[in-house]
């Protein structure tokens, strides 16, 4: 098991980044994310706008066509009513 | 000037739309356990038309009633109990109702429930260009105006559609105007 150990040891081994690394990462992290990602995050959210208002149209117009069947139905109900009577009289 | 420019933007409004009538039914709506008030303008009737169906038969024969309309107002109110409500509650809409271009082509009382029933219309020219509708019961009322052209026939075949009651010839009120 020796040679094992040796693997482990000389795998696990702790060793010095290459030099220059920490100012790397660090410059990265601050130009922030790139030109393509920017514009890629932009048109995801124009996508989400887009499909919530078209969600809020649609149901603002079914709530509109629900108000004018309602409209209709309390008009509709007097008039078929007078109109009964007045095909009752005339028959 | 100030009061002089609203009376006269006022004064328009009300020449612009002759056939539309102010739904003043505060003493109505203070009595009444339950109410409807819908409002809808030309604008919202056309937003509104384009959800109709037209594979639908009966979401298009909608569609070709309401495309005369400028605006349809309804107000419907409901009493706990029979007489909370008096006639005078209704002079408001009546008075104006006596105004030129209005005319009553329709009433009937029921005798049996006291149901009164009246339809006016408001000509210009020879073309109607407006409907007003009252339907008093002593359990509720219903007023309608509807601004524009519409087929009362049409209006009236709506019954038994879209959950409409169909009425029944028992439910026909007795007496004629």
């Amino acid at each position: 098991m020796d040679w094992l150990e040796d693997e482990l040891r000389r795998a696990l081994a702790r060793e010095a980044p290459p030099e220059g690394f920490a100012e790397r990462v660090m410059a990265r992290s601050a130009r922030g994310p790139s030109g393509a990602r920017r514009w890629l995050a932009a048109a995801a959210m124009v996508v989400v706008a887009a499909g919530a208002a078209g969600a809020w149209r649609q149901h603002q117009g079914y709530e509109a066509k629900r108000e004018m069947m309602l409209a209709l139905r309390l008009a509709s109900a007097p008039v078929d009513r007078i109109q009964s009577e007045i095909r009752g009289i005339t028959q | 000037m100030k009061r002089l420019l609203i009376f006269a933007c006022l004064a328009l409004a009300a020449m612009a739309a002759p056939q539309q009538f102010q739904l003043n039914l505060d003493s109505v709506a203070a009595k009444a356990s339950d109410h409807v008030d819908v409002s809808l303008n030309a604008a919202t009737l056309q937003f509104a038309a384009r959800f109709l169906d037209a594979n639908d038969p009966d979401e298009a024969k909608v569609k070709k009633l309401i495309a005369g309309i400028e605006g349809i107002y309804v107000r419907h109110y409901k009493f706990k109990s029979a007489g909370a409500w008096s006639q005078a509650d209704l002079e408001p809409v009546r008075a104006q109702l006596q105004g030129p271009g209005w005319s009553k082509i329709v009433g009937a009382t029921s005798s049996e429930d006291g149901a009164n029933t009246e339809v006016w219309l408001h000509i210009a020219g020879n073309k109607s260009i407006g409907v007003a509708i009252l339907a008093a019961e002593p359990n509720s009322v219903t007023v309608v105006n509807i601004a524009g052209d519409i087929d009362l026939e049409s209006l009236a075949k709506l019954g038994g559609h879209f959950g409409v009651p169909k009425v029944k010839p028992a439910d026909k009120p007795k007496k004629e105007e």
